[in-house]
């Protein structure tokens, strides 16, 4: 062994590529975010508006009325929601989008759900985020099922085994062999509504 | 570095392939073989997402291998792997947000995925540049053709379709009501279960099996 | 639902129903490696379950301490997999120090323990869950060590039995193993929708 070095000169020259190679690194990455990061944020604003247009065909233009706003489902459940509006092209309202998300068959499901500018009526949802089993729960994005709350009204749902999918009313058929993924999407619903004209009526969003 | 026995060019692109297949003759990096080939779309992004990061991290740990320290090696590639990884992570959130929705936390998960810190450690920091770019090229290229192969399989016997492309005549709905025989092809779910990717994978693994043994 | 039932819930959840080797795939080599003796599969476990535990509770500590608070979303991954790696070194010293028979058993896997992706994979999956209260995130954690050993010895059990078997040539090895974990994933998927 030669004489002792400094132990902090022993430090850097052990390790001074890994600290070189970090630090290069690290300007790489915040070069690449600053570069991408406007077009990740474009995605997540696109994709909102993209779920909000395909439930308000008419939608030109969309405002967020209130922004991931902390809402009590009951006592001892709370949530997050985002309120949107959606405009026509000549900045009509017609119609309101919420988020809402809560427990499905295998993970969280969330929802974007829209309304008529009164909320009398569902205009439907569009699932955002879930990981329903493929071919079973994820008919839940699918027209038998997705279609019946297109103009149901916007009341507390209830959920039947058999009947007339096609009669839009406050009755949900559920879909056969994925009673479970159905059940979570009306219990989304019917813990959301309320709460939310609540809110929505406390932020003068609602006569 | 020029020493007689360093490895030429076309054995060690098509040992990738096929001889040294990192998920069927290496049973490396099962994970992401078995998580994202629930069809052909993600198992190709999922495959060359890998290509990529495997590509990245040899040129860097090649070219730093005169330096590396033997204590810090590991550390050293986790963290070029990571930072790749990362960006492509990035890449996908930006320009294919739908893509980057579905395979979700599995990107991340590239990291530790064994194929890329093996290569790492047994061909790039013992390899010239070169040598490691081919290494990478055929690892990467085995790789994303053995998942696609995988979620081509599972695609097509879970919903009829590759490439979300119906190529089996669809069946009607609640054909089953008709009383008659059924009028396409009936989906089977279970192959885009968990239970699907295992035993697929099982059976092909038997099969490569089966074909070396007739071989050799 | 009040704090103690959503944490049982959430623990039971992740040890049957998402767990993470027959619902997400995670930890499958060395479900694959190990997997052969029960009693390493049960010390493999046991290290798992204790490195999962220390990093995902430290990993959600930096990521909603540091990391969200200061938009450095972009550092999360190189920092969650150096926290990993320091952990099981952290470990690896002071098992060696303290509990040198431990360490005799218990080593060999520890270094392995670093490139096991239901480590990361649970450290994500916290993060992805939206998981906003410490309690919750270790017992998680925990849980998914849990389920990790439930799983693989399991696994073990099964292969130890199927040494016995008349098993078709081609199969031997990883394909029927493949394939056994398969029908457990089958059997496993009964749990879901148990919990909701």
């Amino acid at each position: 062994m030669p004489h002792k070095t400094n132990p902090l000169v022993l430090f850097i020259k052990e390790s001074w590529l890994l600290l070189v190679s970090a630090f290069i690194f690290g300007l790489l990455l915040a070069g690449i975010n600053a570069a991408w990061s406007p077009k990740v944020a474009a995605n997540k604003e696109l994709k909102i508006q993209d779920a909000i247009v395909a439930l308000i065909p008419a939608t030109a233009n969309t405002q967020i009325a209130v922004d991931n706003q902390p809402i009590k489902l009951s006592d001892k459940d709370s949530a997050k929601t985002s309120i949107f509006k959606a405009l026509d092209k000549n900045n009509k309202l017609i119609g309101f989008a919420f988020t809402a998300s809560g427990a499905g068959y295998a993970d969280r499901i969330d929802l974007m759900i829209a309304v008529d500018p009164d909320f009398k009526k569902f205009l439907g949802y569009k699932v955002i985020f879930s990981n329903e089993t493929a071919g079973f729960g994820s008919k839940i994005k699918k027209p038998f099922y997705r279609d019946q709350y297109i103009g149901a009204p916007a009341k507390k749902l209830t959920l039947k085994k058999l009947g007339n999918a096609k009669k839009i009313d406050d009755e949900i058929i559920a879909i056969s062999g994925a009673t479970i993924s159905s059940t979570a999407v009306i219990d989304i619903f019917n813990k959301y509504v309320d709460k939310v004209k609540e809110l929505m009526t406390q932020k003068g969003l609602l006569q | 570095m020029a020493n007689s026995d360093s490895p030429k060019a076309l054995p060690t692109l098509l040992a990738g392939l096929w001889k040294e297949n990192p998920v069927l003759a290496l049973l490396l990096g099962m994970c992401p073989t078995l998580a994202v080939t629930s069809d052909v779309k993600s198992a190709l992004t999922m495959g060359l997402s890998t290509a990529f990061v495997l590509l990245c991290s040899n040129i860097v740990v090649s070219l730093m291998r005169n330096l590396l320290k033997p204590h810090l090696r590991i550390l050293m590639f986790t963290l070029t792997i990571a930072t790749f990884v990362t960006i492509a992570d990035l890449y996908l959130k930006a320009f294919l947000p739908a893509m980057s929705d579905k395979l979700g936390p599995y990107i991340p998960l590239i990291i530790v995925n064994c194929i890329i810190i093996c290569r790492a450690e047994a061909c790039a920091s013992k390899n010239g540049l070169f040598i490691s770019i081919i290494d990478a090229i055929g690892m990467g290229f085995g790789f994303t053709i053995t998942l696609c192969m995988l979620g081509a399989i599972r695609e097509i016997l879970s919903t009829g379709a590759v490439f979300g492309k119906q190529i089996l005549p669809a069946i009607s709905e609640n054909w089953y009501l008709t009383g008659g025989m059924p009028d396409g092809f009936i989906p089977m779910f279970a192959f885009a279960l968990p239970v699907g990717a295992f035993v697929t994978l099982g059976l092909i693994l038997g099969l490569v099996n089966m074909i070396n043994k007739k071989t050799a | 639902m009040d704090t103690l039932t959503t944490l049982v819930l959430g623990f039971l959840s992740i040890v049957f129903v998402n767990n993470l080797v027959f619902s997400k795939f995670l930890g499958i080599c060395p479900y694959l490696g190990v997997s052969g003796r029960i009693d390493m599969a049960f010390g493999m476990g046991l290290a798992v379950t204790f490195v999962i535990t220390l990093s995902g509770t430290l990993t959600w500590l930096i990521d909603h301490a540091l990391l969200i608070p200061n938009n450095l979303d972009i550092l999360r991954y190189v920092c969650f997999i150096l926290v990993i790696a320091g952990a099981v070194q952290l470990v690896e010293m002071y098992v060696r120090k303290f509990f040198p028979t431990l360490y005799e058993s218990f080593g060999i896997f520890l270094a392995l323990i670093t490139t096991n992706c239901a480590i990361l994979g649970l450290c994500l999956f916290l993060n992805l869950w939206k998981v906003d209260n410490i309690v919750e995130a270790v017992v998680l954690s925990f849980g998914a060590g849990i389920g990790f050993t439930m799983a693989i010895c399991i696994m073990a059990g099964i292969r130890e039995n199927l040494q016995l078997a008349n098993v078709p040539e081609a199969l031997k090895g990883a394909p029927i193993t493949l394939i056994t974990a398969g029908l457990l994933s089958m059997a496993f998927m009964g749990f879901e929708g148990m919990i909701k």
